[in-house]
């Protein structure tokens, strides 16, 4: 049946891809100065988030549009911590346009800066409503392109134009590996629609299926950093400025782990059990390298990019688990990963806008501001998983469905590894708390909205470790 | 009208209040406040559980056990809940009010102690804590419960002993507390694991109901060997009855109740009568049916209590510092106590009347035992050491505390018609009807012994010419704060004796049990006379030796001629040095020195390579960063090679 009214399931998607036309459309109306788009960015944003609150969970197998455009629980939630990196990763990039930071001149642009965010944004909601292959590659590109724009968006900082090169260059091979493998499951299947892909595998499987899984998996290793494709991480981490980093460090992996999800639990469930230790040795691998690497590092982002590379290995876990349970697991952490690790940029941004970014700079930060401080433990426990912080529960989620499977190896190996992590996360706190202070920094000023995200993030941190209900509610949004 | 059910979360939550409070906000701040609050605090938890115990024993449900509130704690399996509860039996009432009591008056007492130090806001916290546990172990409904609280009381009493964490001796006194009472903590737990996995259930109600025919074809194995499911519950009622044997300082873990003296004067007192050691006793009072029907339990309760009543009235009678005689009579009195509970058992059958003694004997002994260490404090507080040496004298000074101390040296004497006259004549008399001759003459020349160093004690404090200098030139006050609770304390000290003794032989037995019970004995009506005897008799050898126009009280403090025995004893048995011998060259020397060596060398080393390796590696990943981009692009491709061959995947 043919209707013309636009569901209202669909209204938050429309908005989001009207938006960025809006914002950089007021650009041409007012002046340089002009607060008015920064101001619409925000209602927009804030709107769109709302809207999504509004779409009811529990739909069994979600709604369809044009029945083309899938919108389910995990949907929904999907679409609303994308949002929530966006509205976030928005905030911490408005001081960037004021004044530079971290050695670098300021940005310019911010209404196409916001804009490029939201295609970036919209990019992921398209890939968790895909339904069928080229929709799905589609959405995957559309998230990508924008972050190679926004990653040389300090047009004046060179080191930002290297990891943008280095991103592009990468990303190219990446996205050619994933057209790779879409074309041989296609060629297995005969299909680009999901449903068929997964009957035809569910039916038997052949050499072409797995080299169409073995390229997927490689592809998207790239974009969610799993061992080997994560060395650009690092680097571009550190090259492009610091929302960006931010930006890149969750939507970008909650895009990219967005994808692992539906394909693992779509088309390609039929043969989970088989993919299983592929799965779990990227896990591991990635887990690994990804806390070796952040051991010795001294420059802020670049730890963090490390960081956030284990942060994906200890993700992937989850994807061994049954479908709900992942689901709720990956959803539940990616909202703690979001808020834990936007607090930590924030701090970090607040100390890029008057020093280098580097650990020499937190010295003493419990003297000098003890209220960042606080902060930026809240955080880096919450990433260490901590219990009664955020990140304990997510981790323990995300275990729990590695290990209801039965890799108590892997669940055993992660959790080991996360010693490695504590350490690392302990000497930044270390730094800020345990070390003296340096008289030659500068001090640090906070303005008011950089102390409001400060402190709304951290009660964020604390709430969502200590109100299980959050996380029982995630659950209970899969439970049908 | 406020129902029982809020009294007995009010009595439970009054001092957990005060601790909070005190302990987070007011302590810190404002001592006096915090010592103020406490007071009241402890006040209202008092008028509280003498308003329950008026209601229960004035109600026709008297003697049987009520549970006020259960709540479920961890669940382990089955029946095996571990639960918070609140028992409401005569004994657990009658410890409800002891303990709010003492705990009151303390509190009363450390206001005019505690006057000029630094922490005292910390002291009167820490003082709450200690009663709140107490009191949780008091009103335990299982095994679970009181063991949580008995360690709540293990860690309050640590923090207490070593209050004064600045003087070493206060210190190592606390350390040892906790070390010794964790030992035998720790069979304790044995016990309650084994215990609990036989019968399957930790609550008392349970426990004192069991038979051990149940059992006896039942196997465990405890895997050194395979016994029969009764034995093991023997097994496991001598493993529990361990942790009250620490708990209560019986021989030879006694040696911490002396030593812990170093702790604040009102620490000691409220350690002595209401919390802490008593807790012992309690536990096997509580455990009673279930000892009696594990074989020879009670005989080992028996011999262990009636050995250490001897044993420390003997080192009591020699001792210089007052604290430290009364901390003897303390384990004298808890042997007494202790060996009463033992004593019940006859052949297969038992008698109740010891039980009934015994806990008679914690509730009047609570109060004469509080009463005398804050009169040693007050003594203290006067001349500024514990030594009797620099005593002598007081008694013209003190007029009030004079009064007080000769009432309760008379009711631990147990001379009629003070308290101790009546529960004491009641354990002697349970050793006879139990016809255990041998520990009732040992009860009998300890009683003796008793009242001769009690008024040892009493004679050469208070009377004779002043041998301190500031005594001598009159600097002896009467602190109002510190005397009052003296004073209060008297009139239990007095009264209840015969007071109670009514209440006590009505209601207190301790419930029904699977094996026979003799319901009567015969009395011996000449006992008290006998009792009464020994008593006056050592009470004029005390005076003609230290009191009278005869009595050389300058030779009889020197303790430089004297003979081989008097030195042993004088020396407590020299036992805290064979435990500095076994901890220092057993322990340290032996067994710490290799875990420390396999520590060193083994696990550090294991440790160190460990983190060497990882660093290793950490630097490997560093290094393939070079940020060289055709590397970077090789790594996309080696890694696609890389999952083809070790992805596992059916290729």
């Amino acid at each position: 049946m043919t209707n013309f009214a636009i569901p209202n399931f669909i209204l938050p998607d429309v908005l989001l891809l009207i938006f960025p036309f809006v914002v950089i459309g007021i650009r041409l109306f007012v002046t340089t100065q002009s607060k008015v788009p920064w101001r619409m960015a925000n209602i927009g944003f804030i709107a769109i988030f709302f809207l999504l609150n509004f779409i009811p969970l529990a739909s069994g197998n979600g709604k369809f549009f044009i029945c083309n455009w899938k919108v389910d629980d995990f949907g929904v939630l999907m679409r609303e911590v994308l949002m929530v990196s966006a509205l976030l990763g928005m905030w911490l990039s408005k001081d960037y346009f004021e004044h530079g930071a971290d050695k670098k001149p300021p940005m310019h642009q911010i209404a196409e800066f916001i804009g490029a965010i939201a295609f970036a944004t919209f990019g992921g909601f398209t890939v968790v409503s895909a339904c069928d292959l080229l929709t799905f590659f589609l959405g995957l590109e559309i998230a990508t392109i924008p972050m190679y724009a926004l990653a040389a968006w300090n047009k004046r900082d060179q080191y930002g134009s290297e990891a943008a090169t280095k991103y592009i260059l990468m990303g190219s091979v990446a996205t050619a590996f994933e057209l790779f493998g879409f074309s041989y499951l296609y060629g297995f299947s005969g299909s680009l629609h999901f449903n068929e892909i997964q009957a035809a595998v569910a039916s038997g499987s052949s050499p072409l299926l797995w080299i169409a899984v073995l390229f997927l998996f490689c592809g998207i290793g790239f974009k969610l950093t799993l061992f080997p494709f994560y060395t650009w991480a690092p680097d571009v981490y550190e090259g492009a400025p610091t929302p960006v980093t931010a930006v890149l460090s969750v939507t970008s992996k909650a895009t990219a782990i967005a994808f692992l999800v539906v394909l693992v639990y779509g088309p390609l469930s039929p043969i989970q059990d088989k993919m299983a230790p592929l799965i779990a040795l990227l896990a591991g691998v990635t887990l690994f390298v990804g806390n070796l690497g952040a051991l010795k590092q001294s420059r802020l982002r670049r730890f963090m990019a490390y960081s956030s590379i284990a942060q994906a290995g200890y993700i992937m876990v989850a994807l061994l688990g049954p479908a709900t349970t992942a689901k709720t697991a990956i959803i539940y952490y990616l909202f703690v990963y979001a808020v834990s690790n936007y607090l930590a940029f924030f701090v970090f941004g607040i100390i890029g806008h008057h020093r280098e970014e580097t650990f020499q700079s937190l010295r003493g930060l419990s003297k000098q501001n003890p209220s960042l401080a606080i902060a930026l433990a809240i955080s880096m426990f919450s990433l260490a998983g901590i219990p009664p912080l955020a990140g304990f529960f997510g981790k323990f989620h995300l275990f729990f469905s590695g290990a209801s499977t039965g890799h108590y190896a892997l669940v055993a190996f992660a959790v080991l590894n996360n010693v490695i992590a504590l350490f690392y996360y302990l000497q930044l706190i270390k730094a800020a708390w345990v070390d003296e202070p340096d008289g030659h920094l500068t001090p640090l000023r906070l303005t008011k909205r950089q102390r409001e995200v400060i402190i709304l993030l951290s009660i964020a941190v604390i709430l969502l470790g200590f109100v299980p209900f959050l996380s029982n509610n995630i659950f209970a949004g899969f439970m049908n | 009208m406020i129902d029982d059910i809020t009294l007995g979360y009010l009595i439970l939550l009054f001092p957990l209040i005060t601790f909070v409070v005190n302990g987070l906000f007011l302590g810190n701040k404002c001592a006096k406040a915090a010592a103020i609050f406490a007071v009241i605090c402890n006040g209202l938890a008092f008028a509280a559980a003498g308003t329950l115990a008026f209601h229960y024993f004035s109600s026709d449900f008297a003697p049987q056990k009520a549970i006020l509130f259960d709540h479920t704690f961890i669940p382990f399996i089955g029946d095996l809940v571990a639960r918070i509860g609140m028992l409401v039996d005569p004994l657990s009432v009658m410890m409800l009010v002891v303990v709010t009591f003492i705990s009151f008056m303390v509190n009363i007492y450390s206001i005019g102690y505690m006057r000029e130090d630094r922490a005292a806001g910390r002291f009167f916290a820490l003082l709450s804590l200690f009663s709140f546990s107490m009191l949780g172990l008091v009103v335990a409904t299982n095994l679970f419960q009181m063991f949580i609280f008995w360690e709540l009381v293990g860690v309050s009493s640590y923090l207490l002993i070593g209050f004064w964490y600045h003087k070493p001796s206060a210190v190592s006194a606390s350390k040892q507390a906790f070390i010794l009472t964790r030992f035998a903590d720790s069979f304790f737990l044995l016990g309650i694991v084994l215990v609990s996995y036989v019968v399957g259930n930790f609550d008392f109600s349970t426990l004192n109901s069991l038979s051990l025919i149940d059992f006896q074809k039942q196997f465990i194995n405890l895997g050194l060997v395979t016994i029969p499911k009764s034995e093991a519950l023997v097994l496991g009622s001598i493993l529990i009855f361990t942790g009250g044997w620490g708990k209560s300082a019986m021989f030879p873990m006694h040696i911490w109740l002396p030593n812990a003296m170093e702790g604040p004067t009102p620490v000691s007192s409220i350690i002595h009568s209401a919390t802490m050691v008593v807790a012992g006793v309690y536990l096997v009072a509580r455990l009673f049916p279930f000892f009696a029907i594990c074989d020879n339990a009670l005989t080992l309760i028996m011999w262990v209590g009636a050995f250490t009543m001897v044993f420390a009235a003997v080192i009591a009678c020699t001792q210089k510092d007052i604290k430290r005689i009364l901390a003897y009579s303390t384990l004298s009195q808890l042997g007494y106590m202790m060996f009463a509970l033992g004593a019940c058992k006859i052949g297969q059958v038992v008698a109740v009347t010891g039980w009934t003694a015994s806990t008679f004997h914690i509730f009047t002994h609570a109060f004469f035992k509080c009463s005398l260490f804050l009169i040693a404090g007050s003594l203290i507080h006067q001349v500024g050491t514990n030594d009797l040496d620099a005593m002598g004298g007081l008694g013209k000074k003190m007029k009030l505390t004079y009064a007080c101390t000769l009432i309760s040296i008379l009711a631990i004497s147990g001379i009629p018609p003070f308290s101790g006259f009546f529960s004491k004549d009641e354990i002697i008399l349970a050793a006879f009807q139990g016809q255990h001759y041998v520990v009732f003459g040992l009860a009998l020349f300890t009683s003796g012994l008793t009242t001769f160093y009690m008024f040892r004690l009493f004679f050469l404090a208070f009377h004779g010419a002043p041998r301190h200098e500031g005594v001598k030139a009159g600097h002896v006050h009467e602190d109002f704060a510190m005397t009052l609770p003296i004073a209060i304390l008297a009139i239990p000290a007095l009264a209840s004796g015969f007071a109670a003794q009514p209440i006590f032989e009505k209601f207190f037995v301790p419930g029904q049990m699977n094996i026979p019970q003799l319901v009567r004995l015969d009395h011996a009506e000449w006992l008290p006379f006998v009792a009464v005897g020994i008593a006056v008799v050592a009470l004029v050898i005390a005076w003609v030796l230290y009191a009278s126009p005869w009595a050389k009280v300058g030779r009889a403090l020197d303790e430089t001629n004297r003979s081989g025995i008097y030195k042993v004893i004088y020396h407590k048995f020299y036992f805290d040095e064979m435990y500095y011998a076994v901890v220092r060259q057993f322990i340290f020397g032996g067994i710490a020195r290799v875990a420390r060596a396999f520590n060193d060398y083994v696990i550090e080393g294991l440790l160190a390579f460990t983190v060497w390796f990882v660093h290793k590696l950490g630097d490997l990943v560093r290094f393939a960063q070079a940020g060289y981009l055709p590397f970077y692009l090789g790594t996309l491709i080696v890694g696609v090679l890389l999952w083809r061959f070790f992805g596992q995947l059916p290729l």
